[in-house]
């Protein structure tokens, strides 16, 4: 249902503007609006861009800040006391600048330990060769990296390097555990030039020692090169240290300074909501009708009686301003989620989550319709709900499923359905209809729920239009239901389900209704009208689902004793009924919500609600699953 | 011959109206998708526009019930 509201205004002396507003924050409650310049005398409550820029700047260093700190640091209590706003700006655009040369630093030092270690591997190859004393005092090295399973190739680059620089080379190749080979040439000086030509000339580009170690060759660049190794090692955890103490240190501060950032820049625009005059202020709001007493006793309890609450009642405003805030009993409320996922209703119409928490659970087990897929839908269920937060999208989720597997379950028994056809192998009876055969009665229990819930739609719009008052838009809707009640008394007399003399009665009231109807509503009325029986022959898709989910359970249990291999024949009959299951999830849950969001809540359901935004304290957005 | 008939006819109300929603969400699916890629809110829209067509072949489908309950039996 959607909460009545109530629309207040609050006077007061125009000093005692900003510790109103602040205890409205506190409090929590009042939706604002700006008081109507015909209504209420003043000026609209001053605007100060620059603050705001001030304030949107000095959260951006915050937010840049907070997402420069590494994650899962244990936090410093909080200091006793804060600084104030200017020397917590200054303080946090210095703490932004030093985080983003951590940054840079920890990047620049990651970058330069990958391309390190890169050599590691060569290191390890060719270690104790590179130890020992060369055969050649100007030795010099050449490192070559072949493809993984270029074998042939090594045997092929050792004869051609003998051919030209016969014993002034050794040549050393060992596999990598990449899979790749590792060569190492190692030349006298007289050979080097040779070799160098040889590995142009075989397109084998020499692996080149890091720049930053201002060394050409690899052979005298690998004592730096491990020195700088282990260097870049001690930098990285250095950075890393002063990080993680920065985040001990600052993040709680940095965390409440996002919130004060957040509140001021709030309670800059809800004093830009005000009206103000030499003297006075005036603000106005909407809130739940039930807070509007405790919002003025605490009112003059901290503020004194100077600050008036009066709940405006002779204004010309209509109900249609007021913002929409949904209250369901627990057990609808998850199905809240999907009446949201709609525009909100307008305020003074229908909230339709009752409705759906009875019909679209009920849709759902009448078009799965087993205890065994209903039972194996309530574990899921029951393990997610657990595992989700109280209050999170995922959580209500898991609570429409639980109710969902509850009709699946019941009608499961009233169908006799377990695992489709098991159902009877244990014994078990229709004790409504065999869908398997009863496919007639069947397709008329689901038109005729469907009768009922598109009847009960036009019902809700007829109060829906008598509320707003809108009495001939209310009587041509209870026309249209007159209309289907009596088409379906007509209907099911001609089929001598009712006694045959009722048809002829039946037939005249309609075709007296009918000129009525259009008198009335206008020649749109019968569009609306046909839309109407189209919409009730639309529920036949819950027997078409029903049924085309018990036939796939048939095959997959015929499976057990056509496959010649029992072992066989169960595991092609468990794998039909999981991708079964799937199936059985998922498409009656589209079907379900479509015949809610066009057949149903396209009889009565008015869009365009205002959200309930009450002026109060900032809170950070969690993400998924979790409370808001 | 007569239940020949009445199984064709019953298969054609499927087929026709199968095709004719297939044709309709082949043509609507792109579009939605490509919607959806600029505005995510619009998925519950998006699941009504894609599921609208679905009630010719539910339809088609009752109709074929109905042919063999009355023709076959």
């Amino acid at each position: 249902m959607i909460i009545e509201m109530a629309r207040v205004r609050i006077a007061g002396p125009r000093a005692q503007l900003d510790p109103a507003l602040r205890l409205l924050q506190d409090i929590g409650d009042l939706h604002l609006i700006a008081p109507p310049a015909d209504a209420v005398p003043g000026q609209p409550g001053g605007r100060s861009p620059r603050l705001a820029r001030h304030l949107r700047r000095v959260l951006e260093d915050v937010d840049a800040a907070l997402a420069a700190l590494p994650a899962g640091v244990a936090r410093a209590p909080m200091p006793a006391s804060r600084p104030a706003l200017p020397q917590a700006a200054r303080w946090v655009r210095r703490l932004r600048r030093e985080l983003s040369g951590l940054a840079r630093e920890r990047a620049a030092l990651a970058e330069e330990q990958a391309l390190l270690l890169q050599y590691r591997a060569f290191f390890e190859a060719f270690g104790p060769l590179l130890q020992r004393t060369p055969r050649w005092s100007d030795a010099r090295a050449s490192f070559v990296l072949l493809r993984a399973g270029a074998g042939a190739a090594v045997a092929e680059l050792e004869q051609r390097v003998r051919a030209v620089a016969g014993a002034r080379v050794e040549m050393h190749a060992r596999a990598l555990p990449s899979g790749e080979i590792a060569v190492l040439m190692l030349a006298s000086g007289s050979a080097a030039a040779e070799v160098e030509r040889l590995l142009s000339a075989a397109r084998l580009d020499e692996l080149p020692a890091p720049r930053s170690l201002g060394e050409s060759n690899l052979l005298s660049a690998l004592p730096a090169l491990q020195a700088r190794l282990a260097a870049v090692e001690g930098e990285l955890a250095a950075n890393d240290a002063r990080r993680a103490d920065i985040a001990a240190e600052a993040r709680g501060e940095l965390e409440a300074l996002q919130a004060e950032l957040h509140d001021l820049l709030l309670l800059a625009e809800a004093r830009a909501q005000a009206r103000t005059g030499e003297l006075l202020f005036v603000l106005e709001g909407w809130l739940p009708g039930p807070a509007v007493a405790p919002l003025r006793g605490r009112i003059a309890r901290e503020l004194g009686p100077e600050i008036v609450v009066a709940t405006v009642g002779t204004e010309p405003w209509t109900r249609a301003d007021a913002p929409v805030a949904l209250a369901n009993p627990r057990l609808f409320r998850p199905f809240e989620l999907i009446t949201r996922a709609f525009p909100l209703p307008r305020y003074g119409s229908i909230d339709p989550t009752p409705f759906v928490a009875i019909f679209f659970p009920m849709f759902f087990g009448l078009m799965l319709g087993d205890v065994g897929y209903g039972v194996l839908l309530a574990g899921i269920a029951a393990i997610v709900r657990r595992r989700s937060r109280p209050g999170g999208n995922v959580r209500a989720v898991a609570e429409m499923a639980l109710g969902c597997a509850l009709f699946a379950i019941v009608f499961g028994v009233l169908f006799g359905e377990v695992f489709g056809t098991l159902g009877a192998a244990i014994g078990m009876r229709p004790l409504m209809f065999d869908r398997e055969h009863a496919l007639g009665p069947f397709l008329m229990f689901t038109i005729a729920l469907g009768a009922v819930h598109v009847v009960l739609g036009l019902v809700l719009a007829v109060i829906g239009a008598w509320r707003q008052g809108h009495r001939r838009q209310a009587i041509g809707r209870g026309i249209t239901i007159a209309m289907i009640a009596l088409s379906a008394l007509a209907l099911l007399a001609a089929f001598q389900v009712l006694p045959a003399r009722l048809f002829t009665p039946a037939a005249i009231a309609v075709l007296i209704a009918f000129p009525v109807l259009v008198a009335l509503e206008g020649i749109i009325a019968v569009v609306e009208l046909m839309s109407a029986f189209g919409h009730i022959l639309s529920y036949a898709r819950i027997m078409a689902l029903g049924t085309a989910s018990l036939m796939l359970a048939i095959v997959a249990n015929r499976m057990v004793g056509a496959m010649g291999s029992v072992a066989v024949g169960v595991a092609f009959a468990l794998l039909f009924h999981l991708v079964n299951f799937a199936i059985g999830l998922f498409s009656p849950t589209i079907h379900a919500l479509r015949l809610h969001y066009v057949e149903f809540f396209g009889e009565f359901y008015s869009p365009g609600g205002a959200a309930y935004r009450p002026f109060t304290h900032w809170r950070p957005a969690r993400s998924l699953g979790n409370p808001a | 011959m007569d239940l020949i008939w009445i199984v064709f006819a019953a298969a054609a109300a499927v087929a026709v109206t199968g095709l004719a929603t297939a044709w309709a969400q082949g043509r609507i699916g792109p579009a939605v998708a490509a919607s959806l890629a600029e505005k995510p809110e619009l998925a519950t829209t998006a699941i009504i526009l894609v599921a609208i067509p679905e009630t010719m072949v539910i339809l088609g489908f009752v109709v074929a019930v109905m042919i063999l309950l009355r023709g076959v039996g």
